[in-house]
């Protein structure tokens, strides 16, 4: 992979480095309806890549079959090269974090609880050391606290710690959802939609945070209908339509190319998919959804 | 003290949104505001007091005795103590205490006492009627604490309430606060053996409205916030405080074994209830066959025991018959929660529920005729004998320090223990990493899923540990009985447990032991309502998930999920939050 | 083979009890997604409804004639009680967590039962149900099968009833009104749809049925008590999910194939753990085994995972 033609990232110029994901010939049926069909992905350590497309063309659908949500009628997701199974935590603890299209956060707890959350699957303390409370239940409740309230600085919370997460901010939100899934110590993050509803300096906020996790030396992946904001923060960009990979390539390339243009204007209207995704500039929708 | 506008009466994030729907009725109570309001209150604590050392009764049998002038009764001196709350908090409204009115609402609490004086006073009149006769057995006295009872209860509509801080805000030294627990330790000591001390029912009642007068002046006015606050840091005086009260209880009932019997009872329910909070409280699985788990414990500690009708030969000492018990009982747990905690909620109701008749049906089933004899059918296992702890032998009475213990004491200091051992897992589970994956398993359990949390074993531990500690009251709870039998054990016992758990606040301690002594102590005290004590239990069921879901004393995240939309609520209590970080920091 | 095909007859009569109840879990169900565990009681109060009818009006009376005023009088105290128990209670937590509708079943359930036991006249203990001409007394013998009379009514009454829901939900505006507000209650209200009304109507039709089923048990038993709702209702909603909750002809099936499977472990499975006194452990295990392994039912419910 080479490094793209448009705006380079503010910091490091990406360092693209082994395969870490790779999907080869994701199919995904509901019925007699192919929602996604015979998709391939890598993705590359320390890459971004971008995943485009019309309403309805199977992006969180295709999410969802990576992270376990769904079980993919056919075809074989890998991390590291690892065959990873179709089971969210699985997922999980092989290294691949993800956040949703509609923020699903855990409204009645504090902000730090939520991402101590995100820590279960790297910790151990089970009933009996719980109960006894040993010097190692301390040191490891002492060590996610200090990891949590780490993460919530990374993300720029570090104030908010103490704070209901239904209580916060919608761009808040969508920040402490990212500092979760960080928590559990991905190799790979997918974020779903990371700026719907945001106001463009926080869309801008949300494109240094994505690079900064970048820099800390994971990969992203990144579903968004915001075209500027995924052409100006990925290195390689997909489009699906009609659950089918139309276009790969960098950003200049995925930009340019008439079909691309074509797909959104001319097919952007079918929904045969239940893809739940709302349509192209209506972020703010998924505020209702909730 | 002028202002008029209700908003400003309320200090800052008091928002109690009860206070919302009294205000505009409260406006209009005529002469609101007026400068006569307080010395009315004054005026009305006086006669309420100076009422109580008159005769209230013609004759001496109603309501203990009330009919000798400067002696009052019991009925009588909680008036004299709820008068003289009240003028604390009307002093503390304008006066000497009035740095003390800085951080409560005093006009709240002196509105709440007066008209919890003026329905004490109207019962207790109704009742000395009643009993004897007609009204005209009610002396002057009775009518003097009356009149005095609505004059306070006048002059608290009449009062504004000054604006006051926040109590979550209050700065107090750490011996103040241990007082103050060791005040209401004591208090509560008191007034648990002055209660169950209580013979006629009538007594028991005004008692109770006392109490609720009491509590809900003190919560209105926001004493209750700042104990909650400090109960919270320090915690283990508290719990030190709660478990020396319980323990020093048998010592105030002078061997009574009636009493015992009573508090015996309430306190397996108790732990039997607090075990299932876990399950349903922390984990939010709702389980209705709880009291299959008890039963399972029950009947091995039956069969094991030295009944002479115990039909399986080993003999274990007790302590592995415990053990016995609580494992077979979290095995049942593993059998019936592997398969079916995948479902979701209605329906694990439902399998538990039917997982509780299939337990009762089968013991009462296996007798030989109908399987293989294990339980003596619906006739169960009676004359299990008492325990004996290395020659402490449950069943005889002890002496100590010159008081004597009955086998009910015996019983109920080991049934503390379970209890505290109960109640210290439960706390211990509740802030550790598995409290924090049930929290999210409750709260959305697809996002927890999906971040890594293991929601089917968190659950199947819930509900195989919340069988086991069932399993371990159980065995003590045969021998207690002496005997078992299938009907101890029907869906009935688990709507109560799960009552318990309901009304005195969803995963909460407090609540649960709240919960769990109201519903086995007013039954045991209120014989004349002993057949309508289902109805009544059926529709305060119905009333308490309609007007307070989260129960008497809240779990307040708990109290967040039932109502969702409450944006104050949500806002106070993140205040909360903030200033427990404060505390740590 | 007598005995195979009289298990059929009395598992048909059982299970004709049973669809009468589920028929009123599963409409409600459809509609709002509330297991309405107070439904065993509402099948109760219709039979103390028909007994309160018949003492009332026709104390000593024994003609056929007075059958369908008792069954009126059981369906309007039935209705009633779904009704005013739907509004005071049910509705208010509409929105609530789902803890809180399943509590307050539970709470309705026992106050009803207490509220018969304490109110009405002599329920303390078990009544005696009328005696109707041509639907009790003797059995009708048919080739080698013993046929209770009441169970012809049973069953009789489960077909009509089945075909007068079928045309309510099939050919009527609030029938079809019903079918919408299921697929989708916040378009049906777009539409307008009145919701609460729907509502109302599916607690009301359930208990309905559950009065007939209530008669048709007293008829059956010969007498009634206070109690008889909690088995019955539970069982209800067993043949209910069996059948696939949410589905109406559903309901009908699970009810009668839960009957004749009651009916078939009492007279067949061998050894001790066979006979009556297992046939309810056997009915519960196959609740447990049905909502575990097929919870959409057999015939696949309305919604089948509400995640």
């Amino acid at each position: 992979m080479t490094v793209t033609d448009t705006p380079p990232p503010p910091a490091t110029p990406s360092t693209v480095g082994a395969p870490i994901l790779e999907a080869r010939g994701v199919t995904m049926r509901f019925g007699g309806l192919t929602a996604v069909k015979d998709v391939d992905m890598t993705v590359n350590e320390g890459e971004i890549v971008g995943l485009i497309g019309p309403n309805g063309a199977g992006k969180t659908t295709f999410f969802n079959c990576l992270t376990g949500l769904y079980k993919p009628t056919e075809g074989v997701v890998t991390l590291s090269g690892q065959v990873i199974p179709p089971k969210p935590r699985a997922v999980v603890v092989a290294g691949m974090a993800r956040t949703f299209q509609n923020i699903r956060l855990f409204a009645n707890m504090t902000a730090l609880e939520n991402v101590m959350v995100g820590r279960y699957c790297r910790t151990s303390s089970m009933a009996l050391t719980s109960i006894l409370r040993g010097p190692k239940f301390r040191r490891e409740e002492a060590a996610t606290r200090a990891r949590a309230q780490e993460l919530l600085e990374f993300v720029g919370l570090g104030d908010s710690a103490e704070n209901l997460a239904r209580n916060m901010p919608y761009g808040d939100q969508r920040r402490l959802e990212i500092a979760r899934a960080l928590a559990t110590d991905p190799k790979l993050i997918l974020l779903d939609e990371p700026t719907a509803g945001m106001n463009p300096q926080e869309t801008k906020q949300a494109s240094d945070l994505i690079f900064r996790i970048r820099d800390s030396g994971l990969a992203v992946v990144v579903i968004e209908h915001d075209m500027r904001f995924i052409f100006n923060l990925c290195d390689r960009v997909l489009c699906l339509v009609r659950g089918e990979v139309l276009v790969q390539g960098s950003p200049g390339e995925v930009q340019s190319d008439p079909r691309v243009i074509e797909a959104y204007i001319g097919g952007g209207d079918d929904d045969e998919d239940d893809d739940p995704t709302p349509s192209l500039d209506a972020g703010t929708t998924q505020e209702e959804q909730q | 003290m002028s202002t008029s506008t209700p908003d400003l009466t309320h200090g800052a994030g008091h928002g109690d949104h009860d206070d919302h729907v009294t205000v505009p009725l409260l406006e209009r109570f005529p002469g609101r505001g007026s400068a006569a309001a307080w010395p009315l209150g004054l005026v009305g604590v006086l006669l309420l007091v100076g009422g109580t050392f008159l005769s209230w009764s013609y004759t001496g049998d109603v309501l203990g005795d009330l009919s000798i002038n400067f002696y009052p009764g019991g009925v009588q001196i909680c008036m004299i103590v709820l008068g003289l709350v009240a003028l604390a908090f009307l002093l503390a409204h304008r006066g000497p205490l009035s740095r003390l009115g800085d951080w409560l609402d005093s006009a709240a609490a002196v509105r709440n006492l007066g008209l919890g004086a003026v329905a004490y006073m109207a019962v207790a009149i109704g009742v000395i009627a009643y009993e004897s006769g007609g009204l005209i057995n009610v002396n002057p006295g009775g009518w003097v604490s009356l009149v005095g009872a609505l004059l306070l209860a006048a002059s608290g509509l009449m009062l504004v309430s000054r604006q006051h801080k926040d109590p979550l805000f209050a700065k107090t030294t750490s011996w103040l606060e241990i007082c103050a627990i060791i005040v209401l330790m004591a208090l509560v000591l008191f007034g648990a053996a002055y209660a169950l001390g209580i013979g006629d029912g009538a007594s028991f009642v005004l008692f109770l409205m006392f109490v609720a007068a009491a509590a809900t002046a003190l919560a209105k006015s926001g004493v209750f916030t700042w104990i909650g606050l400090i109960a919270q840091k320090n915690r283990p005086v508290l719990m030190l405080g709660a478990f020396a009260v319980a323990f020093l209880f048998p010592f105030t009932q002078g061997g009574s074994d009636e009493n015992m019997s009573i508090a015996t009872q309430v306190l397996i329910f108790a732990a039997t209830a607090l075990g299932l909070n876990i399950v349903v409280g922390l984990a939010g699985l709702l389980d209705l066959g709880y009291i299959a788990f008890l039963g399972a414990g029950a009947y091995v500690g039956a069969v094991l025991s030295n009944s002479a009708f115990a039909t399986i030969g080993w003999k274990p000492p007790f302590l592995v018959v415990v053990l016995v018990g609580a494992i077979f009982s979290s095995i049942l747990g593993l059998i019936i929660g592997s398969p079916t905690l995948r479902v979701s909620g209605d329906y694990l109701a439902i399998v538990t529920l039917a997982f509780g008749e299939i337990f009762r049906f089968t013991m009462g089933n296996l007798d030989g005729n109908n399987g293989p004899d294990l339980t003596n059918g619906p006739n169960g296992v009676p004359a299990i004998p008492d325990l004996n702890f290395f020659g402490f032998d449950f069943g005889q009475p002890h002496n100590v320090a010159g008081i004597t213990l009955g086998r009910f004491a015996n019983y109920y200091f080991l049934l503390l223990v379970i209890a505290a051992i109960i109640i210290f897992v439960f706390v211990r589970l509740n802030n550790s990493r598995i409290g924090r994956g049930w929290v999210a398993i409750r709260e959305d359990e697809k996002a927890a899923e999906a971040m890594g949390v293991n929601v089917f074993g968190l659950k199947l531990f819930a509900f195989a540990g919340g069988a086991f500690l069932a399993g371990m009251a159980g065995t003590v709870k045969a021998h207690h009985d002496v005997s078992v039998t299938p009907d101890q054990y029907i869906f009935l016992e688990s709507a109560f447990l799960l009552a318990a758990i309901v009304l005195g606040g969803m995963g909460t301690v407090a609540g649960v032991l709240v919960g769990a002594t109201i519903l086995k102590l007013l039954p045991e005290k209120l014989r004349f309502i002993a057949d309508y004590r289902l109805l009544i239990f059926g529709l305060v069921l119905v009333l308490m998930m309609r007007f307070r879901p989260e129960g008497i004393i809240a779990n307040q995240r708990r109290k967040l999920e039932f109502h969702e939309d409450d944006e104050d609520l949500a806002e106070r209590i993140e205040e909360v939050h903030l200033e427990e970080a404060e505390a740590k920091a | 083979m007598t005995e195979f095909l009289q298990q059929i007859v009395n598992g048909l009569t059982l299970g004709s009890l049973y669809a009468l109840i589920a028929v009123g879990y599963t409409v409600v169900y459809g509609i709002v997604q509330l297991i309405n565990f107070a439904h065993g009681e509402v099948f109760m109060i219709g039979a103390f409804g028909a007994l309160a009818t018949w003492t009332v009006l026709f104390k000593g009376q024994h003609g056929l004639w007075v059958l369908p005023i008792m069954v009126l009088g059981a369906v309007i105290v039935s209705v009633l009680t779904a009704v005013v128990m739907e509004r005071i209670a049910y509705r208010p937590l509409r929105g609530a967590p789902r803890l809180a509708p399943l509590i307050t079943a539970i709470g309705i359930s026992i106050f009803l039962q207490e509220a018969v036991r304490l109110f009405y006249p002599g329920a303390k203990s078990k009544l005696t149900f009328p005696e109707i001409e041509v639907v009790s007394g003797t059995a009708l013998q048919v080739g080698g099968l013993t046929i209770q009379r009441a169970a012809v009514f049973t069953v009789g009454a489960l077909a009509v009833s089945a075909v007068l829901l079928w045309f309510f939900v099939n050919r009527t505006r609030l029938g079809q009104g019903m079918q919408a507000v299921s697929q989708d209650p916040d378009t049906a209200q777009l539409m307008g749809i009145n919701v609460n009304r729907i509502i109302v109507i599916a607690f009301a039709l359930g208990a309905a049925l559950a009065a007939v089923g209530g008669v048709a048990q007293g008829l059956l038993n010969s007498n009634i008590d206070f109690r008889m709702g909690f088995l019955a209702g539970l069982k209800a909603f067993t043949a209910a999910v069996l059948g696939g909750i949410g589905n109406i002809q559903g309901a009908i099936v699970g009810g009668l194939t839960l009957g004749i499977a009651e009916s078939m472990a009492t007279q067949f499975i061998p050894g001790q753990f066979g006979g009556s006194a297992w046939k309810d452990v056997w009915a519960f295990v196959l609740l447990i085994l049905v909502l575990v392994f097929r919870p959409q039912g057999l015939l696949g419910a309305r919604v089948v995972d509400r995640a």
